[in-house]
């Protein structure tokens, strides 16, 4: 083997051979696939190189496949041998924030596992996010390049209430709804992840080269292929399992009949994820695709982020789930004693001097509760603003939820 | 040569311009011609100053009298030139000394007997003439202590043309019965201030008192609000809820008049011809409250020949109570945006564009519904809720942006009107409270063109003033419900700050915020 750095030795052989395979192989090469679940990455990689059919060596057990698959598997390998770097070229491309992430390290999300042999061989990441813990409340949201005003404000304000909250939102970095939901995401300071069909360090598209230099920056910039590689048409389609595997859920927001974000649907209901889609006009051919995944595949209907963490959360704990500081996604489920706990005693005192049928005016309140008037005018407010009291007829009195 | 120079000035709007007036004598066909764009008032003039001169003793010179007025370009309206124009004749023609005639302006319109008579916006057009390097002003008797309210000016205050004349030829009351006043600019004598600084509030008894809003606790704290940030109040309830006795209220507890402010409010009422005689000087807010038949010019101001200030100017650095709003046509409402947003009607006619300062605290009354009958009663009323929704929808939705307060007026019950009792506040305390509130609001937006909470744009607000960290907590939660919309929330934020100037405090907390959302959930939805 070539000299290796310093740095590439600390990469390790295995981490070497997964980042060697992600510039020999495409992702979800079923040949490879295979092997990697037979033998280990090393040494393919060192069969590859000798022009070996990996995977027949002592200890590998039966075949993956069919000797002739095989070899022309090996030589589609050997192809590529010329561009791969060198291992301290590849342990160069480590660098400016780029780091690679294999399965077995700590950082590696473990829902990517039930991809089984299509489970992408390594992960190029741009950011210094933790891919794991986002990946963990994440939702991916996708939809139509082309879309239309309102597609582009419904992702936009759904990620950024989704990352308000807490949750990561996760999408492919193209035009329209993509970008929509990751700005979203980005105005409220949240983490957003982009999962790119290119390397991480080539900006397709190019009007988005500031946008992935911002999600970066808090965020993640995700890709199965090296840094340097351009996108591919088909290379958008298999990227699309990654997006579904990474998340709890997959939102599709404005998907026409022939959407590539129907693709992505597709993934997150083999894998057996959460489908949902924002419905849009039944005239709009723009929002066709997600009426009917909500009609053939049974996705859910949204139409809010509270719609979406109600979906994704084990039933009963959408509320009791911790949330980044942000106001609770459903504040009338609450029950009212909880509430009741967080105001200040001249806000419940105010409470119970409200009369339990009709209204009180405000002295009267202030009477009766033995505060002076400007506090109960603040408690008035505290209280109207929690829901407990409302204006009506008399004066202020006890909503009847109460 | 019989050729002599005079001054008056020509008001557009509530400004002057000084214009100049040449009368020459010449040989010719016997008459007189006045050139410069006069109105038809003022071609009227030639007749007026015919009689006067003659009705005074004087002569009146048999050959052609050519008056010139200039700027050329300046169309000149009304009959207040009559002074300048027979004092020019005089002078043209000897009578009096052409000497005497510099360094004044005159101001006046002249009976055929002669007599002086008082005429409207003396006070803008002497500020005019001082501005522009006169000493002197002559005016009607009438109208001698509203120009004497302009400092460094010496007003002149003569009853006839005879009484002029005989001032100008140095020997002022030669003639029985038209005395000479002389009056010094700025300082007013004791019996036109005692008269002229009159201020409701010092006839207690007779004036209105907050105090009197018994059982309207919210109500008065909303005032007081409004007075303080100068926020525009929407008032909403029943006839008889007491939704015209707050809204009179108001200007009671608005902090008086500075005298920069309060020469700019007379001004504009003595150019509206509202000042009432002897009167000069308005030092309470104005309360003005239009019918609701009102037409467009009458609110923003118009007409075709003397362009005049319409409710919006007159209730300047006042109130403008809008009763039974939902009745005043769309076009009026309307029509009101543009001083709300501006601070000034600008009114475009033909040759001249003016402007009228129109910088007042809007007050919008309502009933619930178009039938006005209490509601809740036995024989309550009819209207179904989409008739309530149309009539309420009446009032555009960019004027109620502008409104911060809304609060709903119930008819009182007994226990509430006893219980209020322990918590009802006089005007003279509330407007201690305002005054204080508006010095710390004016120290904390030093070096902005604001100086009132209501004139912060919102974008400002969020940018520059956003309230004390976590102070929101119950605004976000109301906004979270939907009880209120993020244009609700800038204007919680606006009226916590007021708030806030109100209770010393140097930002709003969680307890401004709180008391700014009952005020803003106040109404029933």
């Amino acid at each position: 083997m070539s000299p290796v750095t310093s740095r590439a030795v600390e990469l390790g052989e295995r981490t070497l051979a997964r980042a060697a395979f992600t510039y020999l192989a495409e992702p979800a090469d079923p040949a490879l696939g295979a092997l990697l679940g037979i033998c280990e990455p090393e040494e393919i990689l060192a069969a590859i190189k000798a022009d070996m059919l990996p995977g027949t060596g002592p200890g590998c057990g039966d075949r993956p496949a069919s000797r002739a698959a095989l070899e022309l598997a090996l030589a589609r390998w050997r192809m590529r041998l010329p561009t791969l770097p060198g291992d301290a070229d590849l342990a160069a491309a480590c660098r400016d924030g780029i780091r690679l992430v294999c399965p077995g390290d700590p950082e590696w999300p473990s829902e990517l596992d039930q991809l089984g042999p299509a489970r992408p061989y390594a992960l190029w990441l741009r950011g210094s996010a933790d891919l794991r813990l986002r990946c963990r409340r994440s939702v991916s949201m996708v939809g139509s390049r082309a879309t239309t005003g309102y597609g582009g404000h419904v992702a936009g304000e759904i990620a950024a209430d989704l990352s308000e909250r807490g949750w990561a939102v996760l999408s492919g970095g193209a035009y329209g709804v993509d970008a929509a939901a990751h700005r979203g995401a980005l105005a409220t300071k949240g983490i957003t992840i982009a999962v790119l069909a290119c390397g991480v360090d080539f900006p397709y598209p190019a009007g988005h080269a500031e946008l992935f230099a911002a999600i970066a920056a808090d965020g993640l910039v995700v890709s199965e292929w090296p840094p340097g590689q351009h996108p591919a048409r088909m290379r958008f389609l298999i990227r699309n399992r990654v997006i579904a595997a990474l998340t709890c859920g997959t939102v599709i927001v404005e998907a026409g009949e022939r959407s590539g974000a129907l693709n992505t649907a597709r993934h997150a209901a083999e894998l057996g994820k959460p489908l949902m889609a924002v419905p849009g006009p039944v005239t709009s051919a723009q929002s066709a695709g997600c009426h009917r995944i909500i009609r053939e595949w049974g996705a859910c209907c949204v139409t809010c982020a509270a719609d979406i963490i109600e979906m994704l959360s084990p039933v009963g704990t959408a509320d009791a789930l911790p949330s980044a500081g942000g106001p609770d996604p459903h504040p009338d489920l609450r029950p009212h004693e909880d509430l009741r706990d967080d105001l200040d005693p001249d806000s419940v005192r105010v409470l119970d001097a409200l009369p339990a049928r009709g209204g009180a005016g405000t002295s009267t309140i202030a009477v009766d509760a033995g505060i002076e008037i400007d506090t109960v005018l603040r408690c008035l407010g505290v209280l109207a603003g929690y829901g407990f009291i409302e204006r009506g007829d008399g004066g202020w009195r006890l909503r009847r939820s109460t | 040569m019989a050729l002599a120079r005079t001054h008056s000035v020509a008001l557009i709007g509530v400004t002057g311009q000084v214009v100049e007036i040449e009368v020459d004598i010449a040989n010719g066909l016997v008459g007189m011609i006045l050139v410069g764009l006069p109105d038809t008032a003022l071609r009227e003039a030639r007749d007026r100053i015919r009689a006067a001169i003659v009705n005074s003793g004087e002569q009146w010179p048999q050959r052609k009298i050519t008056v010139g007025l200039s700027p050329a370009s300046l169309p000149k309206r009304g009959s207040w030139f009559d002074l300048a124009i027979a004092v020019g004749v005089l002078a043209a023609a000897g009578k009096v000394p052409r000497s005497g005639v510099d360094g004044v302006m005159f101001f006046g319109e002249l009976g055929l007997d002669g007599r002086l008579r008082p005429v409207r916006g003396v006070l803008p057009a002497v500020a005019a003439a001082v501005q522009a390097g006169f000493g002197q002003v002559m005016v009607a008797e009438p109208n001698a202590a509203e120009a004497a309210l302009v400092p460094d000016v010496r007003v002149i205050a003569v009853s006839s043309l005879t009484g002029a004349a005989d001032w100008l030829r140095g020997t002022p009351g030669l003639h029985d019965g038209w005395p000479v006043t002389e009056l010094v600019g700025g300082q007013l004598p004791p019996a036109a201030r005692a008269l002229g600084a009159r201020s409701s509030r010092d006839g207690a008894a007779m004036t209105p008192d907050l105090a009197e809003m018994l059982g309207q606790s919210m109500a008065r704290r909303a005032a007081e609000v409004c007075a303080a940030g100068g926020h525009h109040l929407s008032l909403l309830g029943p006839p008889g809820a007491g939704k015209t006795m707050l809204a009179e209220r108001i200007p009671t507890i608005l902090p008086r008049l500075d005298t920069a402010a309060a020469l700019e409010v007379t001004s504009i009422h003595s150019v509206a011809g509202t000042l009432p005689p002897q009167v000069p000087l308005l030092t309470d807010p104005p309360f003005v409250a239009p019918h609701h038949t009102a037409t467009k010019a009458a609110i923003v101001g118009g007409g075709s020949g003397i362009i005049r200030p319409g409710s919006a100017s007159l209730a300047h650095r006042g109130v403008l109570f809008l009763d039974e709003a939902p009745e005043f046509s769309r076009d009026v409402l309307d029509a009101l945006r543009q001083p709300l947003e501006a601070g000034e009607v600008v009114l475009a006619r033909s040759g001249v564009t003016t402007r009228f300062p129109a910088r007042f605290t809007l007050v919008l009354a309502a009933n619930p519904c178009p039938c006005a009958r209490a509601a809740g009663l036995a024989e309550g009323c009819h209207c179904s809720p989409s008739m309530r929704r149309r009539y309420l929808g009446r009032i555009s939705g960019p004027l109620l942006d502008r409104v911060d307060v809304k609060i709903e007026l119930e008819p009182v019950g007994r226990k509430e009107l006893l219980n209020d009792r322990n918590f009802a506040e006089s005007s003279q305390t509330v407007a201690r409270r305002v005054v204080q509130a508006r010095e710390r609001t004016a120290h904390r937006l030093r070096g902005t063109p604001w100086r009132l909470n209501a004139e912060v744009p919102g974008s400002e607000l969020r940018r520059t003033w956003p309230p004390a960290p976590g102070s929101l907590r119950v605004v976000e939660r109301s906004l979270e419900r939907g009880q209120i919309s993020a244009r609700g929330l800038v204007k919680v934020i606006r009226v916590a700050w007021t708030i806030a100037d109100l209770a010393g405090k140097p930002c709003p907390t969680q307890d401004e915020c709180a008391i700014a959302l009952g005020l803003w959930l106040g109404i029933r939805r």
